[in-house]
């Protein structure tokens, strides 16, 4: 069914996160976060036009995409931009609790919103030294709401529990191809699912269980959103995770 | 005082083996390639690099078997080309430590050898298994009587740091042009600064007003210019990143794969053995 939709999963997942940024946030995204970048764009265009959009290299309110070819940390993002603050800046920033939204990746989740971006296996008997969780430990908890991607959801990304604890902390919520997970008092719950997938599926790929029975589905892209995509972003930096 | 060096003479002079260098750029971009080239030549070994997010520069000298340690806090290529596997390699057979830190934290740590003191503390950092496994982190008491625990991490003191810029003049006065990322903290906690350049003029003064000096001259010890210096990384405006070279470096499996990359460099790094040689080098 997915297949004869007019839409991609990145499009989805894109849309998804830039629906639950809010006008007059101030948000950032780090390196190789393609789709947080391009859902900030589009919130930006369409419903948040006055969110401040921060990211690495430090560019303001990147106006344009355009000259973005491969990167979500490239020097073109400042080019185009208002005016300049750091990285370190910014983790100053969220240090003094006025960061409202970290976009943040990993590699493994579990049920208590552990985030694992370390390592696979254990410090002694390390299977896969993973790249690492570049800024989360500090921004995952100091930011007001930390939202999670990732581009698999299966039993091996979604675990009962994770082989090294990164970071926990403010974690809001966490998108993946087939659903929104929430984390609430401790835990993480089903939020909604996208079209095209049910409940059982998303428990079927969990490797921790979930409870819920009946959760909202996603509206699918709207063709507002998805032209808007196609201006903002051409080179279609959103589904470079899925090459 | 002229600070105008040749690559080769600046690489040989400040870096020794054990030293703990900064690079300038971050990921893809900016990273000075052609002095990281330069110290895989020279083969200086046993290298503790620091950096918030690195790249090809960690994983050339990790491939040619250069580094001891590595405190970063992401060491991959953007998503294209996925985990940097020399790096990778050398962790999971326990030849390089890869000491993991909050991007933050690597910046606190070069902002305690600023301050000179031993460490800093870090806000925000107090649940995760980062703490427990490693000795660079430390939570204590507060000592003023504060109710919360204080996350403390170990001062990084570079040795070198090596900073890639687009124009700069012969008394290392360098203008960055674009993203600073963390050049400005890695300038200032380092005992040396090595300045490559797009271009090296003869003197920036008389500029004030129209030019913004990012490093003032008085903080670098060498200048050498080195046109095409960060690539097959970025510089923005001049050059994108040279997939083609990158895609070569990748392919290659073994040390002497490396040194025949390395030799494509030759021409254009090493501009002063080209003279000497009379317009070659081999």
């Amino acid at each position: 069914m997915r297949d004869k939709m007019a839409y991609t999963t990145a499009d989805m997942m894109t849309c998804a996160m830039s629906r639950l940024l809010q006008d007059g946030e101030v948000a950032f995204h780090g390196v190789s976060s393609h789709m947080p970048m391009v859902s900030m764009m589009l919130a930006k265009a369409l419903h948040a036009p006055s969110m401040v959009h921060l990211n690495i290299p430090g560019g303001v309110n990147p106006s344009t995409l355009r000259n973005t070819s491969y990167s979500s940390a490239g020097t073109e993002l400042v080019r185009h931009s208002e005016s300049t603050f750091s990285l370190l800046d910014v983790f100053d920033l969220s240090i003094r609790g006025k960061l409202d939204v970290a976009f943040l990746g990993g590699v493994q989740f579990d049920q208590h919103g552990h985030v694992n971006a370390s390592i696979i296996g254990t410090p002694d008997n390390l299977k896969v030294r993973l790249p690492g969780g570049a800024g989360s430990a500090v921004l995952i908890p100091t930011a007001k709401k930390a939202i999670v991607w990732r581009t698999k959801h299966d039993v091996r990304t979604f675990v009962e529990h994770v082989d090294f604890i990164t970071t926990k902390g403010n974690l809001w919520k966490i998108v993946t191809p087939l659903c929104v997970f929430d984390y609430f008092k401790g835990r993480l719950v089903l939020d909604s699912i996208h079209p095209g997938t049910t409940v059982e599926e998303v428990k079927a790929q969990t490797g921790f269980k979930i409870h819920e029975t009946e959760v909202p589905v996603n509206a699918a892209p709207t063709q507002q959103e998805l032209n808007t995509l196609r201006k903002i972003d051409p080179n279609n930096l959103r589904a470079i995770e899925f090459k | 005082m002229s600070k105008r060096m040749e690559l080769e003479e600046a690489i040989k002079q400040f870096i020794r083996p054990g030293s703990r260098l900064c690079f300038s750029g971050n990921a893809l971009h900016r990273a000075p390639m052609a002095a990281v080239r330069e110290i895989a030549r020279q083969e200086i070994s046993k290298l503790k690099i620091v950096k918030t997010a690195g790249a090809l520069d960690i994983d050339l000298l990790c491939a040619m078997g250069l580094v001891d340690t590595v405190d970063a806090g992401f060491v991959s290529y953007e998503s294209v080309y996925g985990l940097c596997m020399h790096y990778r390699k050398g962790v999971e057979e326990k030849r390089i430590t890869g000491n993991e830190h909050a991007c933050y934290t690597v910046l606190c740590a070069l902002r305690g050898a600023i301050m000179n003191v031993p460490f800093m503390p870090v806000h925000g950092l107090l649940y995760s298994d980062l703490l427990v496994e490693n000795d660079y982190f430390k939570v204590v008491d507060d000592p003023f009587g504060g109710q919360e625990p204080v996350t403390l991490v170990k001062t990084l003191k570079p040795d070198v740091a090596i900073i890639h810029v687009h124009q700069a003049d012969e008394q290392g006065n360098a203008i960055i042009n674009g993203a600073k990322y963390d050049d400005e903290i890695i300038w200032r906690a380092a005992d040396h600064v090595i300045i490559t350049a797009e271009k090296i003029i003869p003197s920036l003064k008389g500029t004030y007003g129209k030019k913004t000096i990012d490093i003032p001259g008085f903080m670098t010890d060498a200048v050498i210019e080195v046109p095409g210096g960060a690539k097959p990384c970025s510089y923005e405006g001049l050059y994108e990143v040279d997939h083609r070279m990158l895609k070569k470096f990748l392919s290659g499996r073994e040390k002497k794969d490396h040194q025949i990359w390395l030799d494509n460099y030759d021409q254009t790094d090493r501009k002063g053995l080209r003279q000497q040689a009379g317009g070659f080098r081999r």
